[in-house]
């Protein structure tokens, strides 16, 4: 099994996913830039969070112009899993993998602290087992989830929201909400619920030692699902 | 079957693309008060202009263009002719000195740009840009591209006739609208619509020759097309065209960044302020001349990578830099 971890420069949570598979005895391995061809010979790709190119532009609008990420399409088409996290959501958003926009959040801070999440979307397998309630960090300065008022309604017709920001008790509130995001979306999921893009980070939230180890269990599902 | 007869040519359209322009003999002046045939005028203004064409199609210029079907004779692409004529001086002379009452031959620092009405009823009058626009005689940037285009064009012309001991006094352009809304330099270019000093003893060489009675207007203007054929090698022209990209959010979109700076500044007591938006600009160089389709390349890149649609609106400003400016411009720092 092959899961490849991309690496752009100002990526800086590389090996946290890759701790997080290894002691799923997957070895994942990276993936840089430049190295487009290699992604046909894996079985997935996790996008990494940081701030891929300094985020010049827009979080993730270098990156989406890589040629990494002209593969990603393909990549989506033939099936195979992608999860991006944080900045990885971001640039699924921006190479239009994903529908709509992160940007800057509400309290123009960025913010790094443990929230709570709830899976919203049943049909992707990655999303199957989790906890009612996630405690899980999120870490960003552009995590408001942003897309037209057309958009945010396919959306929730679609059934892609993976995740929404809640309080302890699995509330969707207002207060819950970290970053000012629309219908409180944390993460996303496509229709065919092979791509999963989220801004709170589950490999921070893979060993109870963190604190959490809540997140982990998208990592077992990745896996599982290939392994199938 | 003649589509169009002006005062010196003939516009036969040929079909839903191409036209033939044929060049007479005639030649007039102040709004054709003045008029006369003098022979060989069409072959030499055909030729002449054929050459120039050439010169600028190797340049990267787009032009109306085609070929040459005799020595009166052109095929060119079918062009909407728009209402506006730009003149570029570089000396002052004929109208700009009429209207102001300079005297000719004052060198300008940088070369002047000036917009006219083509509109013989009312002598082509001068034309600012804004009511240009707001007349609708052309869009916003069209205005900007032909002031761009004129300017590297007027850099490519004055390197070309200084080759052959000529000065580049003045020179008018028109431009056409091809029905994809690509922008092309159009009419002719010759010894009628430009003026030209012979460098070492100022000797007008051009129109003026025959607004001002000086005689041997064929003379001349043959001179110069010899004078033009006799280049072997074109000079070498690095041409510099720069573009903003001003990049805002949307009016829909929230912009926290712009509310805290609008809070910051309310402070500090400036209460007129009724809002604040923070955007992005680029300043791209492209070394090429300015045209309708490094207009599309650019306005490609600011929809699909520097911009997001969804939440960002953007803007171009188009600018050609003259080769000198920018020197000036480094050494300024």
């Amino acid at each position: 099994m092959r899961i490849g971890v991309t690496k752009f420069p100002g990526t800086n949570n590389e090996q946290d996913v890759i701790r997080a598979l290894n002691s799923l005895n997957v070895k994942g391995e990276l993936i840089y830039p430049w190295e487009n061809k290699k992604l046909e010979d894996l079985n997935a790709l996790v996008i990494a969070g940081g701030f891929s190119y300094g985020d010049y532009l827009r979080p993730g609008g270098i990156a989406a112009q890589s040629p990494v990420a002209e593969k990603l399409i393909d990549f989506e088409e033939s099936g195979k899993f992608i999860i991006g996290i944080c900045n990885g959501f971001q640039i699924l958003c921006e190479t239009k993998i994903l529908p709509g926009v992160l940007t800057t959040n509400l309290s123009t801070k960025f913010i790094c602290k443990w929230i709570n999440i709830k899976t919203e979307s049943t049909h992707s397998p990655l999303l199957q087992n989790l906890a009612p309630i996630i405690r899980i960090p999120i870490a960003h300065y552009e995590g408001r989830y942003y897309d037209d008022s057309n958009g945010i309604k396919k959306i929730i017709s679609d059934d892609s929201v993976a995740f929404c920001y809640c309080d302890e008790y699995g509330e969707i509130t207002q207060e819950s909400n970290p970053n000012g995001s629309l219908e409180n979306i944390a993460g996303l999921v496509n229709a065919k619920g092979n791509i999963l893009g989220m801004m709170p980070h589950p490999e921070r939230a893979s060993f109870s030692y963190l604190g959490s180890n809540l997140g982990r269990q998208i990592f077992v599902n990745l896996i599982e699902e290939i392994k199938c | 079957m003649v589509t169009y007869s002006g005062k010196a040519k003939d516009v036969i359209a040929l079909n839903d693309k191409e036209v033939q322009i044929n060049f007479r003999d005639s030649i007039s002046a102040f709004d054709g008060v003045k008029k006369e045939e003098l022979a060989e005028k069409g072959i030499i203004n055909c030729l002449t202009s054929v050459k120039l064409f050439e010169i600028l199609d190797k340049y990267g210029f787009k032009t109306h263009f085609i070929s040459k079907i005799s020595d009166s004779k052109l095929l060119c692409k079918k062009v909407t002719i728009l209402p506006i004529e730009v003149v570029c001086r570089n000396i002052s002379a004929g109208s700009f000195c009429k209207r102001y009452g300079f005297e000719e031959g004052i060198r300008f620092e940088q070369p002047l740009i000036e917009f006219f009405v083509k509109d013989d009823e009312h002598h082509d009058p001068l034309i600012t840009e804004s009511v240009a626009v707001q007349m609708k005689f052309i869009t916003e940037n069209e205005a900007i591209l032909m002031e761009a285009i004129t300017r590297a064009v007027n850099e490519v012309l004055i390197k070309i006739f200084d080759l052959i001991s000529l000065q580049l006094v003045d020179f008018k352009l028109e431009f056409g609208r091809t029905t994809e809304g690509q922008l092309l330099l159009a009419d002719e270019i010759s010894a009628d619509t430009m003026r030209l000093w012979e460098k070492k003893t100022g000797e007008k060489k051009d129109k003026d020759r025959y607004r001002q009675d000086l005689g041997d207007v064929i003379v001349h203007y043959k001179d110069i097309l010899e004078r033009l054929n006799s280049i072997q090698k074109l000079p070498d022209y690095k041409p510099l065209s720069t573009v903003q990209v001003i990049i805002k959010l949307r009016k829909s979109v929230l912009d926290p960044a712009g509310e805290v700076t609008f809070h910051s500044l309310s402070r500090k007591g400036f209460k007129r302020i009724e809002s604040v938006r923070l955007g992005k600009s680029a300043e791209i160089a492209f070394n090429a001349v300015p045209s309708s389709v490094l207009q599309s390349e650019i306005e490609e890149i600011s929809e699909k990578i520097l911009s997001n649609p969804l939440i960002e609106d953007f803007e171009l400003k188009i600018r050609h830099h003259s080769e000198k400016s920018e020197k000036e411009h480094f050494q300024e720092k």
